[in-house]
């Protein structure tokens, strides 16, 4: 043995102190990229292009033999939900007329419309309650940690580590994610919690009106996601726990764990696609 | 030199698998922490100084590709890996039972910590998802954990860069 065990237990303390120092040092200055950190997400990044390719197939053929299955039964509750939605669309556009009649009385701005920087996921990393997924996209993309990042579905997440050509995006889903949220048909506000497959809604009063099925979207509040853009939908609403909040449960718009391409959303004075 | 570039090179490929591999034979729903049974093992069957720079630099890796809390499993990896070392030298770490055991015990260990510290530097209380989220993957791990050590002891001259010591106690 190199070391006799008096000193094999110095060496340990010595390296646990060594340890918690710099945990703390790494938390305190966690909003930065290391340059190593970097290197290490430049290096792992095609390594998880030659695997995910292969395997995004593989996937992608066994999803079509399921989708194939249940063809027929999907296309009956397409059809009555279609039907349903146009009848929603209707009211809608009537709702939406009305909204620019009083937006110009008003003397209001359009809405704003978003640079975006689409990318498509190299790697996913679901073991433990934090979820993350990277990107192909970087630095050299005009991309920054902060930035937040959706799908055609919604939401997905928001950057929190960049390398020049890879970053790193926390998901919806992960345990501390928090976004600032809205239910859209009673704008009764709280935050989005993620809680790992779906989210919890929180700091919502028993008295506030929420039921299962009503659409969720991002306040805007916070600075990070823009308001309006779809986080989920209410799948459980119960107000028999003590306390003063409701436990709300929200399955999010998209599944986090299939998605493969997704947008970056930057502010305006940022991009290159419009 | 040469030893430190090709493990750590090895220990990213791990890495990269496990993120990749795992999540997609478990349809991204579980997964299996390969990176903290090989900790266990070097705990086990390596050197203090290797079996720190194994730990440490897994550790690092996965807090660069998969972690959300900087440094965390930078620290708890190693600090792992040395309760491992301590345990070894007082029992004999080689029966399949205490191997899973173990594991089960670490994997469960390590989900308390960072409930700890995701309280402690974010204010998120996790500990309601103890049994859901933590429960399958610390079963699942110690259920594998004995055919892992085996594939590991496969790579021994590879992970010790010689020849390694038995076991520390018999």
């Amino acid at each position: 043995m190199l070391f006799s065990k008096r000193y094999q237990l110095i060496i340990i303390f010595v390296l646990i102190i060594i340890l918690i120092s710099m945990t703390f040092r790494n938390v305190r200055r966690s909003s930065e990229t290391g340059i190593v950190e970097k290197l290490v997400l430049e290096m792992a990044a095609p390594l998880m292009n030659a695997i995910n390719r292969p395997l995004e197939g593989l996937m992608s053929a066994w999803q079509r033999y399921i989708f194939l299955v249940g063809l027929e039964e999907e296309n009956r509750k397409l059809k009555k939900k279609t039907a349903l939605l146009t009848q929603q669309l209707i009211q809608y556009r009537e709702g939406y007329s009305e909204g620019l009649r009083l937006q110009k009385l008003l003397g209001l701005k359009e809405k704003i419309s978003y640079n975006v920087v689409a990318a498509r996921v190299i790697g996913r990393s679901q073991l433990s309650v934090f979820q993350t997924m990277l990107i192909n996209r970087g630095t050299i993309h005009n991309l920054r940690v902060g930035l937040p990042v959706a799908s055609d579905q919604g939401v997905v997440g928001k950057i929190t580590k960049t390398s020049w050509h890879v970053s790193k995006i926390l998901l919806l889903t992960s345990e501390n994610s928090k976004i600032d949220a809205l239910v859209q048909r009673t704008r009764v506000q709280g935050i989005l919690q993620g809680s790992g497959l779906r989210c919890q809604m929180k700091y919502i009063f028993k008295t506030d009106d929420v039921m299962v099925g009503d659409a969720v979207i991002s306040s805007g509040i916070g600075g990070v996601f823009p308001k309006g853009f779809l986080l989920g939908f209410v799948t459980g609403v119960d107000k028999k726990g003590s306390g003063l909040f409701q436990n709300i449960e929200v399955t999010p718009s998209l599944d986090v764990t299939r998605v493969e391409e997704v947008a970056v959303i930057l502010p305006d004075n940022m991009g290159d696609k419009k | 030199m040469t030893y430190l570039i090709f493990m750590s090179a090895f220990l990213l490929m791990l890495i990269v698998f496990q993120t990749t591999l795992t999540e997609a034979l478990f349809f991204g729903k579980a997964g299996v922490e390969i990176s903290l049974i090989l900790v266990i093992y070097a705990g086990f069957h390596m050197e203090v100084m290797k079996g720190f720079f194994l730990s440490f630099a897994l550790g690092f890796f996965l807090d660069c590709i998969g972690g959300s809390i900087p440094g965390l499993f930078t620290f708890l990896y190693p600090l792992l890996f040395f309760i491992a070392t301590l345990i070894s030298q007082r029992v004999y770490p080689e029966r399949a039972l205490f191997i899973m055991g173990f594991t089960f015990l670490c994997v469960l260990s390590e989900q308390i910590l960072i409930i700890f510290f995701s309280r402690l530097i974010y204010g998120t209380d996790l500990s309601y998802d103890t049994v859901r989220a933590f429960l399958p993957q610390a079963i699942l791990a110690s259920l594998l954990s004995p055919v892992f050590f085996n594939i590991f002891s496969r790579f021994r001259v590879l992970l010790n860069g010689k020849y390694p010591r038995s076991v520390k106690r018999t």
